[in-house]
């Protein structure tokens, strides 16, 4: 038996099955127009924004090793990404610029209360359990990102291909939808190679596949949500 | 608590004469009243690596509940700590401790087979529990420590220095082989500054100023206990 070998398998099998759910089915079939994609663009921000805070307490639970390989993970997040030249929530910022959003749009946004639960929960998840579930509850958002491994694109692909499709605005264009189809796709191998040196056992095995599977089911909650805040929009 | 309060710069004056005031608490006094010898300066020199893990546990917490722009002075903080400055020829400061240990007699291995302290396991969870409360008290818990060793704050040298003097009295060791106790000696009065950065903008209140003093005095309150506790160490070795 492959324990690690096997153990990643069944985590790309899960990032791919995630499009298939309802949540992410509805999300994505939510028809785009200008005032929804500034919705889904300043929402994004807050979501890159609990990110941070869920890295920062993942760093904080983990070995002094892993805690260096998030530390280099934050850099492009929160100091500057050198393929962007700016931090990833500045970068969300800027991008906003090109469907006619302004950065106080962004600094007086509201989290609607189906997001901000899901906020919480993995708050929750990246605080209070073993930093294997923890670390693993971070890394699958940009595992599910990663289109190397999810067939037919990550999340940012495919919505950066509705702005294209829907609203006629080029992939390119949406700056940070752009940067993230190739951020994430470095950011989760970087991270997923930490499962190689710390995975030794049965449980270690459970610890990771606990938090895949916690924060893939908060990440199904909160693309439901957001769909649904899409469709009040009329 | 209710005095020194009413201003940014009176709280700020409280934070001092509370990490000066540490100086003459028992637990403190009894540290660094300490006879060393070789056998203690190695237990402490070991100890003091699972304090700096600790720092390291709470600063990512405090960095996960703060600000945005508080998350990046803490990122830039944690660069000193965790990576070291590459350009400046600095390693983080795990190696350093670890490196300081040779001067000690100690190899790399010993930081990883000796125990902690069991009453030093208890105070780094009280930290933990601190730096995941309410952000401006998490922040206050983790910066006070560093104002506590900042000699530009405490009169009579930080600890990082006093603990320095008795190993140069006490073993001979002179402060520059010393190479942790050095920089932190000179570190941690850069990064003292830390809470006053954040206060500038965050403690306009009453309140907030509150939460800051009140991290503040709980950490100080586990430092006590732990500076005892690594003292009960010493004096239990021969």
């Amino acid at each position: 038996m492959n324990l690690v070998g096997d153990l990643l398998t069944t985590l790309d099998q899960m990032v791919n099955e995630q499009f298939d759910s309802i949540e992410f089915k509805n999300f994505l079939a939510v028809p785009l127009t200008l005032e929804r994609g500034r919705f889904y663009v300043v929402q994004n921000a807050l979501y890159t924004s609990n990110r941070r805070d869920c890295w920062g307490y993942v760093q904080g639970g983990a070995p002094l090793e892993v805690k260096r390989v998030i530390w280099q993970h934050e850099s492009d997040e929160l100091i500057n990404d050198p393929r962007a030249g700016m931090d990833h929530y500045a970068l969300t910022v800027k991008q906003g610029e090109v469907i006619g959003l302004k950065p106080e749009d962004f600094e007086k946004a509201e989290i609607p209360p189906m997001v901000r639960s899901c906020f919480y929960a993995w708050h929750h998840i990246a605080m209070h359990n073993h930093w294997l579930t923890a670390y693993t509850a971070s890394h699958m958002l940009e595992r599910r990102n990663n289109g190397k491994i999810v067939k037919g694109g990550g999340m940012s692909f495919r919505v950066g291909k509705k702005f294209e499709n829907e609203l006629g605005i080029n992939l390119k264009k949406m700056i940070s939808l752009d940067v993230h189809v190739v951020a994430d796709m470095d950011h989760s191998e970087n991270i997923s190679e930490m499962f190689e040196r710390y995975v030794r056992t049965t449980e270690d095995r459970d610890l990771v596949l606990k938090g895949a599977q916690e924060s893939l089911a908060i990440d199904r909650a909160y693309r439901g949500a957001l769909g649904y805040y899409m469709e009040q929009i009329k | 608590m209710g005095a020194g309060i009413s201003s940014i710069e009176a709280m700020w004056e409280e934070l001092v004469r509370l990490c000066n005031a540490q100086f003459n608490t028992p637990p403190f006094r009894r540290l660094l009243s300490a006879k060393f010898n070789k056998e203690r300066a190695q237990q402490y020199s070991i100890q003091m690596a699972y304090y700096v893990q600790n720092r390291r546990d709470c600063w990512g917490y405090v960095q996960g509940s703060a600000p945005f722009e508080i998350k990046k002075l803490i990122w830039r903080h944690e660069e000193d700590e965790l990576i070291g400055r590459k350009n400046e020829g600095k390693v983080d400061h795990m190696t350093l401790a670890i490196k300081e240990g040779e001067v000690f007699g100690l190899c790399a291995d010993a930081f990883q087979h000796t125990a902690r302290l069991e009453g030093g396991e208890v105070c780094f969870s009280a930290w933990i529990r601190l730096a995941q409360r309410s952000w401006l008290e998490a922040i206050a818990g983790s910066a006070i420590l560093e104002m506590r060793n900042s000699g530009e704050l405490i009169k009579g040298g930080s600890l990082s220095r006093r603990i320095a003097e008795l190993f140069e009295r006490d073993l001979g060791i002179p402060m520059k082989q010393q190479i942790n106790n050095a920089e932190h000696v000179v570190m941690d009065v850069e990064h003292a500054h830390l809470l006053m950065q954040v206060a500038r903008k965050y403690a306009n209140t009453e309140s907030a100023r509150r939460a800051i003093l009140r991290g503040a005095e709980e950490s100080l309150m586990i430092d006590r206990v732990y500076r005892g506790h690594l003292a009960d160490m010493l004096a239990a070795l021969p």
